[in-house]
């Protein structure tokens, strides 16, 4: 897949579509992320809790800059998996995760393993990102995470689409590292309606 | 401001917003943690020279660290993973297999070629593509690795790779696959000596001749090289080297420079060569990917079975008369369907053209079909997100953005994000979104992603206030219904919405908006926690159908009943009334949208005390 990879560098515009394609074997270079089916992230630290309304602001400031690293890292794993390495799309799903696919639903682990499969192989190209930390409250003090992107899409056998898609990941701790999975995957084509 | 910790060995933190490094504050609970960044970010992981051992300890479902790992004593033994060592530790003394007797030009190789030599077998079912699997093991292994001496026969895969790394990282692909019944497939891996074809590697000499005769015979113009009966070429036999395809070292020859000087290959002829197997031919998809025309008349092919080691090339014309594998079929059409098995998308088949039933069969990948209804919740569920939605984006477009106060949480959070290109002038109305926060004439801070993050309802109200009017074209509305709890939900609109002041006035935008709201279910009232907007031009397409279909045939869950004059009408009703959007509306409806006889029965109603409490806003 064409990468937004430049995006992350804060001096840099986005969405460039001046990314050349590599080959299949260059990417070798980067074979050791290809390991990589979870998204993992160091143990969640306990901060101190401040209170004025500046302090709360670059709080707020910082955790949407943790949010988002976390965001930018999980969306890379995710579509360089389904682009190259489909059968490990499900490790990133939760038990009960749901996806909703151009309005269509699947709910559950075998389902989805079953829906990936079926999915004809696939090229990714992101040109939208955007993250946002989910507020506790909505999520009984699960962490969370909001994650939007858009870009297109080329499914073998099919024209290329844009679409839309939202995440919602989760965090699950351990003593030492913590895992996101997705809870929630919503994926729209931009002119679904016109298939 | 505290330090970061740098626990895990170096990184660089690179800076976001062009801020200082942040200190290691958060919210309430702390419960995002902060991600060491590393220095390059392109987008993959990068491996900074660390080693990084193989997924073996990882177990089942393997967590990899996204961070430098260090070695964990913990590592079940593995006997080549530690040794990664100079190949002096590994070389073996090569034993001729056939007892032949040394060719001098084996003796000239060097240490490399006699390093470290690898048999991989992977049996498999019967059933299983032989070709998808390969692809599978070249996939899921995280070296890349050149299969030598690939050999297949109805139960395994063998081939030979050549370093102990390989080796290793083949290992781990161990159990990684699952074929037809779902088993696992395993993967050995053993020690052994050089494979056949390395050994009787021709030497430079010989691969200068054969060079030469290969371009002899090779057609420019049709890109098609002619391999017919190469073991009676004059020029070869002149020169004492023996093209006996059916040799591995001869295939494998010839196929180097095919690669080579040959890339773009499109049809190649290998008739009478006595291939009796084609497991030297595997290589042929990766070294000549575009050959579409194979002739392998007259030879000693078997069973059809040989032709799916080569199921990775898409030809169009194939040749197979003359080869004992012929007479193996119970008739022409089993003969062809067996072909079409493994090249569907074949065209001529022994100089006949194929009739078109046969080619039509292709199964093209389907994808599912996309519907608009995404609504697994109750009804009351959806009625309230589309009352929800009608209400907000009234308020949007008509109304003081002001009201949207009541609507988010204290500490929502809304962020907006439009793509830049360059290429596409009309986004730069865009940049009115922006023209508070950017420094337009510097174009490096000119990266609109992620820019606009506003925190507490003041500001995103504010914000929200001070971007241009809208109008939002509700007929164009998608709504998904993301997720959803007993307390939450999360959905998504996207549609179309027109500028209607400005220097964009006109310009039709097109937008996706992610929700998320909490619910509470006595007073069924959503409270928006985070709101995230994309922006974004939409297609001319996109645009026809959105104002070209009239209302409720149109491809939306979203029912906008009402036109915009009738929202007005409710809008100001629901104002001079103070009775909540949806009642303000029915009793328009009821009363014919005629306004001023639904004010009064308004009226009438009201100062008889028929109208219950819940059907008022909450003043805020």
């Amino acid at each position: 897949m064409k990468k937004y990879s430049d995006w992350s560098r804060g001096d840099k515009h986005y969405g460039r579509s001046g990314y050349s394609s590599r080959e299949p074997h260059t990417s070798y270079r980067y074979q050791k992320s290809q390991t990589r089916e979870e998204v993992l992230t160091p143990a969640l630290k306990e901060h101190a809790i401040s209170s004025s309304p500046m302090a709360m602001a670059v709080d707020f400031k910082t955790h949407v800059d943790q949010a988002c690293r976390a965001a930018e890292e999980f969306v890379n794993i995710y579509y360089e998996t389904m682009d190259k390495r489909r059968h490990a799309i499900i490790r990133l799903y939760l038990d009960k995760a749901t996806l909703i696919w151009n309005g269509n639903v699947v709910t559950g682990l075998e389902a989805l393993a079953h829906f990936f499969e079926m999915l004809p192989s696939s090229e990714f190209q992101i040109n939208m990102l955007d993250c946002q930390p989910v507020h506790e409250q909505a999520t009984q003090s699960q962490t969370t995470v909001l994650v939007v992107t858009s870009g297109a899409v080329k499914f073998d056998g099919n024209k290329q689409h844009f679409f839309n898609q939202n995440f919602l990941l989760t965090a699950h701790s351990t003593p030492t590292s913590t895992v996101w999975k997705i809870a929630s995957d919503c994926f729209r084509f931009q002119d679904w309606a016109n298939i | 401001m505290g330090s970061i910790e740098r626990k895990q060995g170096t990184f660089r933190y690179t800076e976001y917003n062009g801020g200082e490094s942040h200190a290691l504050l958060g919210r309430k609970r702390g419960q995002i943690s902060f991600l060491a960044s590393t220095g390059k970010r392109k987008g993959r992981y990068e491996h900074n020279g660390r080693v990084f051992l193989p997924s073996k300890f990882q177990g089942d479902g393997g967590n990899v660290e996204m961070r430098d790992v260090l070695q964990d004593p913990s590592v079940r033994y593995t006997p080549y993973a530690m040794r990664r060592k100079s190949r002096e530790d590994q070389i073996r003394r090569t034993v001729w297999k056939d007892g032949k007797p040394q060719n001098k030009e084996v003796r000239q190789h060097t240490d490399e070629m006699l390093g470290s030599w690898f048999k991989v077998t992977i049996p498999c079912g019967r059933k299983s593509d032989k070709t998808q699997l390969m692809k599978s093991v070249h996939s899921l292994c995280s070296m890349p690795f050149t299969a030598v001496d690939f050999h297949c026969d109805k139960h395994r895969i063998r081939f030979f790779v050549q370093d102990v790394s390989t080796a290793c990282a083949l290992k781990d692909v161990s159990y990684k696959m699952y074929d037809e019944d779902s088993q696992k497939i395993p993967v050995f891996v053993n020690p052994s000596d050089v494979p056949y074809s390395v050994l009787n590697r021709f030497t430079g000499e010989q691969m200068e001749q054969l060079k030469l005769a290969l371009r002899k015979r090779y057609d420019v113009s049709q890109r098609a090289l002619n391999l017919q009966k190469l073991h009676s070429d004059p020029d070869l036999v002149h020169h004492g080297i023996d093209m006996i395809l059916t040799r591995r070292s001869c295939m494998a020859a010839t196929l180097q420079i095919i690669q080579e000087d040959f890339p773009e290959l499109l049809s190649l002829n290998l008739s009478n060569n006595k291939l009796i197997r084609l497991d030297s031919l595997f290589d042929v998809v990766e070294k000549a990917p575009q050959v579409k025309i194979l002739n392998l008349s007259t030879n000693q092919l078997r069973t059809a079975w040989e032709l799916e080691k080569m199921k990775g090339l898409k030809l169009k014309e194939l040749w197979l008369e003359g080869n004992p594998m012929c007479s193996t079929f119970s008739d022409n059409s089993a003969y062809v369907r067996a072909v079409l098995d493994c090249f569907p998308e074949l065209t001529h088949l022994d100089g006949r053209k194929l009739p078109l039933s046969s080619v039509m069969d292709i199964e093209e990948p389907q994808l599912m079909k996309p519907c608009k209804e995404s609504f697994k919740g109750s009804e009351a569920i959806k009625n309230q997100l589309q009352q929800f939605l009608q209400e907000y984006y009234l308020i949007y477009d008509y109304g003081e953005r002001q009201g949207l106060l009541r609507v988010y949480h204290d500490q929502a959070c809304f962020s907006l994000t439009i793509p830049f290109n360059p290429s596409d002038p009309d986004l730069s109305g865009l940049c009115e979104y922006f023209k508070d926060d950017i420094d337009m004439k510097n174009p490096k801070e000119f990266y609109l992603q992620r820019q606009l993050l506003k925190y507490t309802k003041q500001d995103i109200v504010d914000f929200l206030r001070a971007l241009p009017k809208t109008l939002h074209v509700l007929s164009s509305f998608q709504v998904d219904m993301c997720f959803q709890t007993d307390t939450m939900l999360c959905f998504s609109v996207s549609g179309l919405f027109k500028e209607v002041e400005g220097s964009s006035q006109g310009y039709i935008r097109g937008f996706m908006r992610t929700f998320i709201a909490t619910l509470d279910r006595k007073s069924s009232n959503l409270c928006i926690v985070n709101d995230q907007l994309f922006l974004r031009n939409p297609s001319p397409d996109e645009i026809q159908g959105a104002f070209a279909v009239p209302l409720s045939t149109s491809c939306s869950t979203f029912k906008p009943v009402l036109s915009q004059e009738q929202q007005r009408m409710v809008w100001d009703f629901s104002n001079q009334s103070g009775m909540k959007l949806e009642w303000s509306q029915k009793c328009l409806e009821d009363n014919k949208w005629d306004y001023t006889k639904a004010a009064e029965v308004f009226t009438m109603l009201q100062t008889e005390s028929k109208i219950p409490k819940e059907f008022f806003r909450q003043m805020t």
